[in-house]
């Protein structure tokens, strides 16, 4: 128990502490505490501040609306039937998330701007809707659904089978079964789910960043990139802002429990019986279409379009054949400017991510779900907010915390501090996901334990353990996949030298070659993915 | 748990141990080859070992603002020039004397900072686009180019705003930024961003996009030309600074005498960017081949009140 408090103490708490501190004393980074809250006067009467807070909202809300329209359909046919090939579509939507959501965008410029893929193609460009706020909706809505989808349809996987079985005892049909008794219950699951891509949502510079200037649709985190990026930099007014940031995901975080605490959800208990509720039947072929369908969108034709570029000599030669070519995978394997150590160190460092993501995360879940510890919720709550921190603001925050000579030992500009960085902004996923798992987890097994005469740790190990490590194992694949990528905390906290992928593309990308970034990120999609495969083979993820 | 272990080894043979004391830390904005070249190059002259990060001068101002109670970097090498002159100003820097500077022109050195190398703004057009080839600014402005023009944002690159600055100087200056607006001209971001869609063909032309970034996608064979626009442009130096909380001075001055030597400079001209020693062959139009048109330094309040009014004349919020 204490030990995820001193945990999510180090990596959490310290961090948003100094981004508090610095957001009351601008002179913070010269280890000053004098003139606090000079700015805070400027910062709040700035005539844009209303305008970006009412569009943050809205982009919240409307990726949040999509993400419900997207996700709900899928992880009902995912989790209550016999759906076939479940576990490849789990593994196409992991695929966005390889994706760095910047990487993504662009993708879509280069679709469906004038004169781009689409147009060279099909012959039609639809750059106007691209860059307003709904073309901004759906390239975040694609991207961040399987947020969703993931919690939800294993949530429905999870307690639909012996719901079904009590409407039927009652003589209720599957539909009355399923609209009274299988999706309240999975309400908790579902808004878990959108509290991330809520807090994602605000948080996300890259796509509103390479989408909506052209609109002048502009956001909080717009406004605080500003701040970190245009000399002066502005450290204490982009604090500030993160700080409103903050407040919003808070806000969020308190709808959702009051909603959530409404619904006891605890409902698997004793056994648990392994198999579909509803048999698709003829209904089988409309189920795959759609999903492929989703596929087409959200994964198909934004990493299609990263393919080409990368396999395009030119960008201005178009999708023509005597444009094909090999040079962009050539410089990657050739590893001249470092594009394949840049694979390796964010390989591992994923790797260590989502092992240190995942027990950290799993143990807060634990306390703030099944203890009676005081302070129970101020762990489930503090686990969410890095989420709604800009990248960079925490990487700021850890800069001022650890690059202190009062430390008896190194952390930042070592490895260390990354790792730190990725944990604090991935935890989420472990803690929504295994607590929604173990609210699910009747007390009666606990008691049935107990009488059996288990103590706490063989409660979690025989009992426990088993029943949530799919929500478990699905969510550290999630933080795997997403370390492996991670731009904005990365390019400020990797010690000098070291190189990520996200880093390598992002230059690349800055010193206008894009094929050689767009090859390093095919590389890494595929090999992601391998690894993911291998170990949900390994771990028999998608076995239910 | 085996797989614990395999990471665990693999995490520990990917990640370099920590920095030792004796290495030299540079921060550098611009060409990530630039940076891994010079350090290389510097690391085989000297014996000593050089740390790079390298990223957008934004992203290496933010790092240096944040870094400020415990500096790490010894060396910066910066893509704008106001931030070494702010810099100076506030104290920040060490004075010192490159001996190889000798040959730099004097507007790209002072007592505090001397520039690596420098890129001009010009008209990057796509000679594929079917508009007709720009030749000045005032081109971009005419009615072919309507929907067809990008600009980097000059709140964010510096060089962006010296052609701002110095095409207004003359007051009517404005009325080209008016037809520019009145053109839909867009201006999405930084350099990168604006390129790339003139690259793809979505739009026809740059106004003002760093030459280096052009001419290197133009050798790799994009339909592209870079056109320095008669009525004259800018040049943006890259001034290279030593921190006054250096440890390794010595070191720090090293590595600058080197960047500035034959050898230092071919690596600069190799990036497409001009040396900034006059003697040193450029692989690209040099000084006398590009007209300039002055620019005085812009106070912070000049600078925040020319930004303003590019804003309020292009609609931007």
């Amino acid at each position: 128990m204490g030990a995820s408090l001193i945990g999510l103490a180090l990596v959490v708490a310290l961090p948003l502490l100094f981004v508090l501190l610095q957001a009351v004393f601008p002179a913070l980074p010269s280890e000053s505490f004098r003139t606090p809250f000079a700015h805070w006067a400027e910062v709040a009467t700035d005539s844009r501040l209303p305008g970006l807070l009412a569009n943050t909202l809205l982009l919240g809300v409307g990726v949040c609306l999509l993400c419900v329209v997207l996700a709900l359909p899928l992880s009902l046919l995912r989790g209550l039937t016999d759906l076939p090939a479940g576990g490849l579509w789990d593994l196409l939507f992991l695929i966005p998330f390889m994706l760095p959501p910047y990487i993504g965008a662009f993708a879509w410029v280069l679709s469906l701007q004038p004169r781009g893929y689409s147009s060279q193609l099909f012959g039609f460009s639809a750059g106007d809707f691209l860059f307003s706020p709904a073309g901004i909706v759906a390239v975040m809505g694609l991207h961040l659904f399987p947020v969703v989808y993931f919690a939800l349809s294993r949530t429905l996987a999870a307690i639909g089978p012996r719901f079904a079985d009590i409407g039927r005892v009652c003589g209720a049909t599957p539909a009355y079964a399923l609209l009274r008794t299988i999706l309240p219950l999975s309400i908790p699951a579902l808004l878990g789910g959108l509290l991330l891509v809520f807090a994602l949502t605000i948080e996300e510079y890259g796509t509103p960043a390479a989408l909506g200037r052209r609109s002048q649709f502009l956001v909080l985190v717009t406004s605080i990139e500003e701040k970190l990026a245009e000399w002066p930099i502005d450290l204490p007014g982009a604090a500030l802002l993160s700080v409103v940031l903050m407040l919003l995901a808070l806000g969020a975080f308190l709808l959702q429990h009051v909603v959530a605490s409404r619904h006891p959800v605890a409902s698997v208990g004793g056994k648990h019986t392994a198999r579909a509720v509803f048999a698709l039947g003829p209904w089988k072929g409309p189920a795959v279409v759609l999903f492929a369908l989703v596929t087409l969108f959200a994964v198909i034709l934004p990493v299609g379009a990263v393919t080409a570029t990368a396999f395009s000599k030119t960008l201005s030669g178009s999708l023509a054949w005597d444009n094909f070519g090999w040079r962009h995978f050539d410089a990657v394997f050739s590893n001249r400017s470092g594009a394949l150590d840049a694979l390796l160190n964010s390989l591992a460092l994923a790797g260590v991510a989502a092992l240190g993501a995942g027990l950290l995360g799993g143990l807060a879940a634990f306390v703030s779900v099944r203890s009676q510890m005081h302070g129970r919720r101020l762990v489930d709550g503090l686990s969410i907010l890095p989420t709604a921190l800009p990248g960079m603001v925490l990487a700021v925050g850890l800069i001022l915390a650890w690059n202190r000579s009062w430390w008896p030992f190194p952390v930042y500009n070592t490895p260390i501090v990354l790792l730190l960085a990725y944990v604090a902004l991935l935890l989420p996923y472990p803690v929504r996901y295994v607590s929604a798992g173990l609210r699910q987890i009747g007390p009666s097994l606990d008691d049935a334990a107990r009488v059996s005469g288990a103590g706490p740790f063989r409660l979690f190990r025989r009992i426990l353990l088993p029943l949530v490590a799919p929500h478990f194992l699905v969510a550290m694949l999630m933080v795997f996949a997403i370390a492996s990528r991670e731009l904005v905390a990365s390019v400020m906290l990797a010690p000098s030298g070291l190189k990520t992928v996200s880093t390598f593309v992002f230059n690349q990308f800055a010193q206008g070659s894009p094929g050689a970034g767009m090859a390093l990120s095919v590389v890494a999609i595929f090999s992601t993915s391998a690894i993911l495969v291998l170990l949900a083979r390994l771990w028999r993820v998608d076995a239910r | 748990m085996k797989l614990l272990s395999t990471l665990a080894l693999a995490a520990a043979l990917a990640l370099p141990a920590a920095a030792q004391a004796q290495t030299l830390t540079v921060y550098t904005a611009g060409p990530a080859n630039l940076a891994k070249t010079l350090s290389e190059g510097f690391e085989k002259l000297s014996g000593s070992k050089v740390n790079v990060f390298q990223g957008t001068t934004g992203q290496v101002m933010a790092r240096l603002a944040a870094e400020k109670s415990n500096p790490q970097a010894d060396v910066l090498i910066s893509a704008s020039w106001d931030t070494a002159v702010d810099l100076k100003a506030r104290g920040e820097l060490l004075a010192f004397d490159a001996p190889n500077a000798a040959a730099v022109p004097a507007n790209l050195k002072d007592s505090h900072y001397v520039a690596q190398g420098a890129a001009a703004l010009a008209i990057v057009w796509n000679s594929k686009s079917g508009k007709p080839r720009p030749v000045d600014w005032a081109d971009l402005a005419k009615a072919d180019y309507k929907d067809a023009v990008t600009m980097p944002d000059p709140a964010s690159s510096g060089a962006a705003f010296g052609l701002v600055s110095g095409l207004t100087k003359s007051g009517t200056g404005w009325k080209v930024f008016e037809d520019l607006k009145a053109n839909n001209m867009i201006v999405p971001g930084a350099n990168a961003q604006a390129l790339n869609p003139v690259m793809q063909g979505a739009k026809a032309a740059v106004m003002g996009a760093a030459d280096y970034i052009a001419l290197d996608a133009k050798a790799n064979g994009e339909s592209v030309e870079v056109i320095y626009p008669a009525s004259g442009t800018v040049l943006e130096a890259r001034p290279a600074m030593i921190f006054k909380t250096t440890k390794n001075e010595a070191a720090a001055k090293a590595f600058i005498n080197y960047m500035l030597s034959d050898e230092g400079q071919k690596l600069v001209a190799d990036t497409y960017l001009l040396p900034s020693r006059a003697d040193v062959a450029a692989k690209r139009p040099g000084y006398k081949d590009i007209k300039l048109m002055e620019v005085a330094d812009a106070t912070p309040q000049q600078r925040a009140d020319i930004l303003a009014r590019f804003k309020t004349t292009l609609g931007l919020k």
